[in-house]
């Protein structure tokens, strides 16, 4: 049973209510930006607006929250958080868990409970906003955030180039990672059939994109382009193998996957073979059957 | 079991020399820089190895005592005072930077490795360790992921977690976990991220051994100024406008006229006298964009009535800026014999109205309360100066403490921005939190430490206090 829930309240009574495991929570009711404090650059949102109708609204005062999985008009707040999203931008702006200053959820026995607060630092109480982050339905249902923004960046380049095999990728990247420029974006692509390409990017003051722009182009072989590379992630696994970001290059070697994107600065390979089986660890099981007594959230 | 009878069975399992139980020894032991409450430990530990933590944790368990992890003791909220005796276990002999790992930006170092060691063994490598506590040259890495330690520059950096790729920890059962990125693994690890959740945990999670920091490469141009203002008034003003704009300088810090003529007279640095407020504002990252910030940084301090922007040198003045600040609070001694400091967090756009109420509250008092503090963080520091002799100041100096914290709740802030609630601040929990909020908190707990062993009586509501309640003789920390 799937439950769609008018309001919090309607979904504090569902889930007191539900006898058996369910197959997951509708939020769509639960759509609207509470506040967007600009002078504090935070913001506290409820978790079934889309990340694309949220970042046009704060954009509107040139801010965002710079997370960018693909296809951000149809992943929830709520699915962000829980899944754990990322994209591209990983390399120079982190991951939700670094922008989730608050966050208030329904847990599986019906309490409405609000961990973290509206402000920048905070360390009252333990972080179950990390806990949440990530915990893919399996805890609690999220149903609001509140995240800390970052101003817009002045400006972006991305730049591409195609390598003719792995090793040629693997010397690159290193020169790359040596040169001193400042990359918002690192990753690798290989689409069905082709060679591998490097995709890095710029994000930051007008001038300082430029001039690494300037810096980059003498290494031969750069082009102008986009981050349309990650876009057929949507329909694939979300759940990456991941190395040091050193041993990346062997690890794609190792799988030898047709189709690929990685992300060099961080050391993730997502490619279309499903993520192996993994047992959850005593803590994880202990924290589960607390937090979920009767079993009716989604399983670890 | 008797103290002896306790303090020959952790000698059998960590040697002669790893013990103090005589109460000269454990005095040094009674509490930290929070020294409001004091209680003597049980017995104090300090291993090695993990392999001897985790003997002393399992011995422990068997025996049913109580366990505190200890770092060097530098917490200001009491999180490491063993309010009910019990096995102290000091981390202090384990403090070896065991890898840099200058291709992954990693390094690998045991929990007693001083914080700010860490970015001396990376510098060679054009890397450093962000998170940078003004205690950095003293605190130690467990204990910044105890209280998820922020510093001056975590404004635009980020706090302890945010540079934490992983640790090893013993549970109260004495289990070894490693949580989150494992030495020479991937940064993405499936499941819960069991590693964000215990950090800030205050020790109530278990014994953190040894850690994987990231490091972060050196910016390459760093631009400081200081801004001097008449009035505090202005120089909030100006931090909730550099804001505003979208400016997130490395570091945004205000020191008021008190506490500028105390660290004056302590560093002679070239401070201002009769200025109301000064502001240091760091900016880093690549030459062009600090440029252009700097000019926008100059004119807001210009505009909102900065009587001079001054612009540190070189490096060496600006490393002098940093020296004065972070050693602030050690200047203090110098203006009275006793202080309590606070390090409530309001929403930036509310500095201003926090600094006027700390300015009424002070008056209202009739105690003097400088302040210095991570003011782009909206994290304020105000310093209670009072003399513990008169009782009536110990009084008005902890109402004062009250009401300013309980405005930061009002005004949407927190009670601790880095501090941590230690034995200090548990009453504020019940007025930032809802019963169903501390319920799910207590819930983690359970999963680590179903028996309360680890760090008792902390955080809480309920908890226990010490019988001494009362200031002892402080030096100025």
């Amino acid at each position: 049973m799937i439950l769609k829930p008018d309001n919090v309240s309607g979904l504090q009574d569902l889930l007191r209510a539900a006898t058996a495991p369910i197959d997951g929570v509708d939020i769509s009711s639960l759509a609207t930006l509470k506040t967007h404090v600009p002078e504090d650059m935070t913001a506290t949102v409820e978790a079934g607006v889309t990340l694309a109708d949220f970042q046009a609204a704060i954009g509107k005062r040139d801010q965002w929250l710079p997370v960018d999985p693909p296809a951000p008009e149809r992943i929830t707040i709520g699915e962000l958080l829980s899944e754990n999203l990322s994209g591209p931008r990983r390399m120079g702006f982190g991951l939700i868990r670094d922008w989730l200053i608050g966050l208030r959820y329904v847990s599986a026995e019906g309490e409405f409970v609000f961990n973290g607060g509206n402000v920048v630092k905070n360390v009252a109480g333990f972080d179950l906003c990390k806990l949440m982050v990530g915990n893919r339905g399996a805890l609690g249902v999220i149903v609001e955030a509140t995240f800390k923004l970052a101003p817009q960046p002045e400006r972006e380049q991305f730049f591409e180039r195609s390598c003719s095999t792995i090793i040629d990728v693997a010397e690159l990247i290193e020169r790359l990672w040596n040169s001193g420029l400042q990359f918002s974006v690192l990753d690798l692509a290989q689409s069905a059939g082709s060679n591998p390409r490097i995709i890095v990017g710029f994000s930051g003051a007008a001038a300082d994109v430029e001039s690494q722009s300037g810096q980059l182009r003498e290494i031969t072989g750069f082009t102008q382009a986009d981050l349309s590379h990650d876009t057929w992630r949507t329909k694939q696994s979300n759940h990456p193998l991941s190395v040091a970001p050193g041993d990346l290059v062997d690890c794609i070697q190792n799988h030898n996957p047709e189709q690929y994107v990685a992300r060099a600065g961080n050391g993730v390979l997502y490619h279309p073979g499903a993520a192996p089986e993994r047992k959850p660890s005593a803590v994880e099981q202990r924290i589960k059957e607390l937090f979920d007594p009767r079993g009716i959230l989604r399983a670890l | 079991m008797t103290q002896s009878e306790l303090a020959s069975q952790l000698r059998a399992l960590c040697g002669e020399d790893a013990v103090i139980a005589n109460e000269d020894e454990l005095l040094v032991y009674e509490c930290d820089a929070y020294t409001m409450q004091k209680n003597l430990p049980t017995a104090v530990v300090l291993p090695r190895t993990t392999e001897e933590v985790v003997a002393i944790v399992k011995f422990c368990a068997e025996h049913n005592l109580p366990i505190i992890p200890r770092g060097a003791g530098t917490s200001l909220s009491g999180t490491v005072l063993a309010v009910d005796g019990g096995v102290m276990i000091a981390l202090t002999r384990m403090n070896r930077v065991l890898e840099i790992d200058a291709r992954n930006r990693r390094a690998l170092v045991e929990s007693g490795c001083v914080n700010a060691w860490i970015t001396r063994e990376a510098v060679p490598h054009g890397l450093f360790f962000a998170p940078d506590p003004s205690s950095q040259s003293a605190c130690t890495i467990g204990g910044n992921i105890a209280t998820n330690a922020g510093g001056p520059h975590t404004l635009k950096n980020g706090v302890t977690t945010n540079h934490v790729l992983g640790y090893e920890i013993i549970l109260p059962d004495g289990s070894i976990e490693w949580f989150g990125t494992e030495p020479n693994g991937g940064e993405d690890v499936a499941g819960l991220d069991l590693r964000g959740a215990a950090i800030g945990s205050e020790g109530m999670f278990g014994v953190v051994t040894r850690v994987l920091v990231r490091l972060t490469p050196k910016p390459s141009t760093f631009k400081t100024f200081l801004g001097v203002f008449d009035s505090v008034d202005d120089a909030s003003q100006t931090v909730s406008d550099i804001i505003s704009a979208g400016i997130v300088p490395a570091a945004l810090e205000m020191m008021d006229q008190l506490i500028t003529a105390a660290v004056e007279e302590a560093y002679q640095f070239g401070f201002p006298l009769d200025a109301g407020a000064v502001l240091i504002v760091e900016l880093d990252g690549l030459a062009d964009g600090v440029e252009t910030q700097g000019h926008q940084v100059e004119s807001i301090c210009q505009v909102n009535g900065a009587r001079e922007v001054r612009v540190a040198a070189d490096d060496t003045e600006r490393a002098a800026i940093w020296k004065c600040r972070k050693r602030a609070f050690g200047a203090v001694g110098r203006l009275s014999p006793n202080y309590v400091t606070q390090d409530g967090v309001v929403p930036r756009s509310r500095v201003p109205e926090i600094m006027r109420f700390i300015q009424a509250t002070s008056k209202e008092s009739g105690l003097r309360i400088p302040n210095v503090f991570h003011a782009g963080d909206g994290n304020i520091h105000p310093l209670i100066l009072f003399d513990e002799r008169k009782p009536d100041e110990v009084k008005r100096a902890l109402a004062a403490g009250d009401a300013i914290l309980t405005k930061c709740v009002e005004l949407g802030g927190s009670v601790s921005g880095e501090h941590g609630i230690g034995a200090e601040k548990i009453d504020f929990m019940a007025r930032q939190f809802a019963k169903a909020d501390l319920n799910a908190m207590q819930l983690l707990r359970k999963a680590f430490d179903p028996e309360k062993r680890c760090n008792p009586h902390k955080m809480f509501p309920g908890a226990k206090r010490c019988a001494e309640f009362a200031p002892k003789k402080q030096a100025a920390a």
